[in-house]
């Protein structure tokens, strides 16, 4: 039996571990700057696309409020949910590349779990993606529709974008981890990001879009992931917050224990020959 | 005169056998070809999805509706998709050039660019023609006049992307590696085609119908299908066959200056 102290020290080794491969996987970042700046110009396109969109639809009234969103707060959802979306690794690409090519092998050698080491890599690389499209994003729309006078929703878009990227990065590894048995996880992974972009309220607000699908979209978890951290940015209402979070809360809990069973029984049965 | 004809034969026998090794080609892994053109199909009508819900909450945005948008959406994939079955390697000018790929082309007695074109076939673009005509099926109009109509759209479409891709895939020959910028060209013309036209205005609007000519594919819909505009139509026409001559010519001069290194490339 591991004494209190002995698993605080455990724990804090699995910590510095994962601080490490973060400052890794942040650098690795830098180095690819042209990916950067193509990412970068997409979402001008995208942005500038959508805001000639919404304003058409707005009949260019920026005062005009349809459920709940001027267009300014609109065009800034979308910076919000795109931040997001964009900030997403290919988890699934690469670990089912780990799985094919027998990687994975010195990887589990390794002192240190591995969903965990995927976790510090992930969440590095997001959150330096995730601020630096928001940055320029930002840009582009303070430019296209105004100032972000959001106040305290800057704080609870923070705030609810660490569950988000956390949850998303659950779902993509449930996705990842199937390569234990598929090997081919392309489609899962295209269908996974098309789920996002519909009921995740990427594109268009979950408040917009019918009755009876804003009560599916209520139960599954792709609302908690773009949703909820860009509404909050454009909406700042605490209560709501607290309740989104909890509700993050729920499905990271859900969704780990989901990822650490498929995890468990998916390295039971890997076989790796040669390397 | 019946040289001529024998040329003209020969060529279109050629491009049969391409087309032909090239399906056969994509069935040999038949899962995997109908795996990729349904993921395709997918993705194009959850676009559709999105687009119904947007309308369902502005059902008319700038004159347009939501089967104005469904159509532009079965002309934009259904002509990118013929031309991408048949002519695959369109968007891949840049990369060939530079990688030194063309020299498997020039060492057989074919005409080049048709040769380069023909040489592959996008399977996921299967998914995109079949949509574009799932589309038509569902919302568009289903007499000889409406078809018609559908079929000259999407002749322009596959055509006005060709010329263009041929055209930005030239820069290779004078600047070296621009794969990244034809990819780009691609990707934003690609974007800018499935969404109505008449959203934009002022300079974006002119940059539409000039600079970036997605303009003359996103307002089809209006311009062709919904009722003949003689202007625009002339305008369309005019563009798409002006691009394509351009990028023949470019791509001609482009081979005179073009070079490469000891690479051995083997057609696949």
């Amino acid at each position: 039996m591991m004494s209190f102290r002995g698993r605080m020290a455990r724990y804090a080794a699995s910590g510095s571990k994962g601080i490490a491969v973060g400052r890794i996987a942040w650098r690795q970042q830098l180095a690819y700057k042209t990916d950067l700046l193509l990412r970068a110009s997409f979402l001008l396109l995208i942005l500038f696309v959508f805001e000639q969109l919404w304003s058409a639809a707005y009949g260019g009234d920026t005062s005009k409020v349809i459920g709940g969103f001027t267009l300014k707060q609109i065009v800034w959802y979308l910076v919000f949910t795109e931040a997001l979306t964009l900030a997403v690794p290919p988890l699934a690409a690469r670990i089912e590349e780990e799985v094919k090519n027998g990687e994975i092998a010195v990887r589990l050698t390794r002192p240190m779990s591995y969903v965990g080491y995927h976790y510090a890599s992930y969440m590095a690389e997001a959150a330096f993606r995730f601020f630096v499209h928001l940055a320029v994003g930002g840009l582009i729309a303070w430019a296209l529709v105004g100032a972000p006078a959001f106040g305290a929703g800057w704080a609870d878009l923070l705030l609810l974008s660490a569950g988000a990227l956390s949850i998303l990065f659950l779902l993509h590894a449930i996705v990842a981890l199937s390569a234990f048995w598929v090997e081919e996880t392309s489609g899962m992974s295209f269908v996974l990001n098309k789920l996002q972009f519909t009921v995740g309220g990427m594109l268009l607000p979950l408040d917009l879009m019918p009755e009876w699908l804003q009560r599916i979209c209520a139960w599954l978890p792709f609302q908690a992931a773009l949703y909820f951290p860009a509404r909050a940015g454009v909406q700042a209402h605490s209560a709501d917050v607290l309740r989104d979070l909890a509700i993050q809360i729920g499905w990271l809990i859900a969704l780990a224990a989901i990822v650490t069973w498929i995890y468990r029984r998916g390295v039971g049965k890997l076989h790796v020959n040669g390397g | 005169m019946s040289t001529e004809a024998n040329r003209v034969g020969g060529i279109w026998r050629f491009l049969l056998a391409c087309w032909k090794a090239n399906f056969a080609s994509a069935l040999e892994y038949r899962l995997s070809f109908f795996l990729l053109a349904g993921m395709m199909l997918l993705n194009n009508l959850i676009w559709v999805f999105f687009w119904q819900l947007f309308f369902s909450r502005f059902p008319v945005v700038q004159g347009w509706e939501l089967r104005d948008v469904m159509i532009l959406w079965a002309l934009s994939a259904g002509g990118f998709g013929w031309a991408s079955v048949l002519f695959g390697n369109y968007g891949r000018i840049a990369n060939i050039v530079s990688s030194g790929q063309l020299d498997v082309y020039l060492s057989q007695p074919k005409p080049v660019l048709l040769h380069v074109l023909a040489s592959r076939m996008s399977v996921t673009a299967a998914g995109d023609f079949l949509f574009g005509w799932l589309i038509f099926a569902w919302v568009g109009d289903h007499t000889i006049r409406g078809f018609l109509l559908f079929v000259a759209g999407l002749l322009l479409t596959g055509l006005l992307f060709m010329g263009l891709m041929i055209v930005v895939g030239c820069i290779a020959f004078w600047y070296g590696n621009s794969e990244g910028i034809a990819g780009q060209v691609f990707n934003s013309f690609i974007t800018l085609t499935t969404y109505p036209s008449d959203i934009f205005r002022g300079v974006a609007r002119t940059l539409l119908f000039t600079v970036v000519p997605a303009g003359f594919i996103s307002y089809l819909p209006i311009g062709l299908i919904r009722s003949i505009d003689p202007a625009f139509l002339i305008a369309a026409v005019s563009v798409t066959f002006g691009l394509m001559a351009a990028g023949c010519t470019l791509f001609a001069l482009g081979l005179r200056r073009y070079a490469s290194g000891n690479a051995i490339t083997v057609r696949q």
